[in-house]
């Protein structure tokens, strides 16, 4: 009776034992604290003035009604001493932009305080808008604005360039001719 | 005392729901998933492989091309090619430090390229291909965190409570090996020839 009595409770600590998902607690390494989602457009470095601000959130609900691709401008304070490529990751990672399977969301991210600017692609999207597509933008459309200190207006800038290029109808093979994408 | 042995005659079922949930499969799934993340990083570095004879092509149409450094690069990528390492290997740090090494030779490889070159920069065909470069290390990057955080999360599953039964009695699991890019002789210059004569 007691041995049954210990069995059960073996067991039932077994069936209630913890099992998580083979997540352990040290696989969550250290992030930097993100800012919290509050809409399309996160403007926590204060650049943009409240019209440039609906005129992006505008553009970015436009595009996803059009296409389902999730479009997020961030502005950030500090990058908590990250790399801004690897901050750019963890965040849209963290914020789970883009439709789940299809990993379909692109973050544009300017860091007025280390000078940086990335455009983010999840990995559904690389095909169109690519590396040589986005670094373009950046050394084109955004940084000589930037350099003017016109901050503002190189982000509405590389938005709607990333905009036009989620809107775009060209085959995946067009846009690896029009970029020069070789990989 | 009848009901206490129902209860623990139900329990058994219950219990091997439990283990069998978590505790055994969620032995192979980790590894499934471990697996699948190197297939990522080495993807990665496929798509870099790919990208080299482009590069060294526009270097060699657009400059007087220092004959060593585009004869390194292509070396180098040659060599990372022949060292592959399957899904199966990557329990195998021997293995996984032999491939660590010859993909660095590549990245020294294009560094060096980089810095030769530097009239290049400002050159389109060039700049194009430098961007896709460097996204490429970019998704390396990433894929070797996201294979190290997968290997962390099954070393640490098979040996938990109650993971660790069926790791022992099931699978004869063994640890697995992370990924280290950067390999402790990595300074090293690389042992390839630059005899031009040599067709290699």
């Amino acid at each position: 009776m007691a041995a049954a009595r210990f069995l059960a409770a073996a067991l039932l600590l077994l069936a209630a034992g913890g099992c998580g998902r083979g997540q352990p607690a040290a696989a969550a390494a250290a992030e930097p604290s993100f800012p919290v989602l509050t809409g399309r457009v996160v403007d926590r470095a204060d650049l943009l003035a409240p019209g440039d601000e609906a005129k992006l959130t505008q553009a970015s609900a436009a595009v996803e009604r059009e296409t389902g691709h999730q479009f997020v401008v961030v502005t950030l304070a500090s990058l908590d001493g990250y790399k801004i490529e690897d901050y750019a990751v963890r965040l849209g990672r963290h914020w789970g932009i883009g439709r789940k399977g299809v990993d379909d969301g692109v973050i544009l991210i300017v860091a007025p305080r280390e000078r940086k600017v990335r455009i983010e692609v999840g990995y559904g999207l690389e095909k169109r808008v690519t590396d040589p597509f986005a670094a373009k933008v950046i050394r084109e459309r955004m940084v000589p604005a930037f350099q003017k200190g016109h901050l503002a207006e190189g982000i509405v800038a590389g938005s709607d360039a990333v905009v036009d290029r989620l809107r775009s109808k060209a085959s995946d093979a067009q846009i690896r001719a029009l970029d020069g994408v070789v990989t | 005392m009848n009901r206490t042995r129902f209860a623990t005659l139900m329990l058994v079922p219950v219990a091997a729901a439990s283990l069998s949930g978590c505790g055994v499969n969620s032995i192979p799934t980790a590894e499934e998933n471990a697996k699948a993340k190197w297939a990522d990083v080495q993807a990665a570095y496929q798509r870099r492989a790919n990208l080299i004879p482009n590069l060294v092509a526009t270097v060699k149409g657009a400059a007087t091309s220092e004959q060593n450094i585009l004869v390194g690069v292509t070396e180098a990528r040659a060599n990372a090619t022949r060292v592959t390492l399957s899904g199966d290997q990557i329990g195998d740090p021997a293995a996984m430090a032999r491939f660590a090494a010859a993909q660095n030779q590549v990245t020294l490889s294009l560094q060096r390229l980089q810095e030769a070159y530097p009239q290049l920069q400002s050159q389109g065909n060039f700049k194009t291909l430098m961007d896709q470069l460097e996204g490429t290390e970019n998704r390396i990057n990433i894929g070797i965190r996201d294979y190290n955080q997968a290997v962390q999360s099954y070393n640490t599953t098979i040996r938990t409570f109650p993971a660790v039964i069926g790791a022992k009695v099931f699978y004869g699991a063994k640890p697995m090996a992370p990924y280290q890019a950067t390999t402790p002789n990595a300074e090293v210059a690389p042992t390839v020839s630059f005899d031009t004569n040599t067709s290699r």
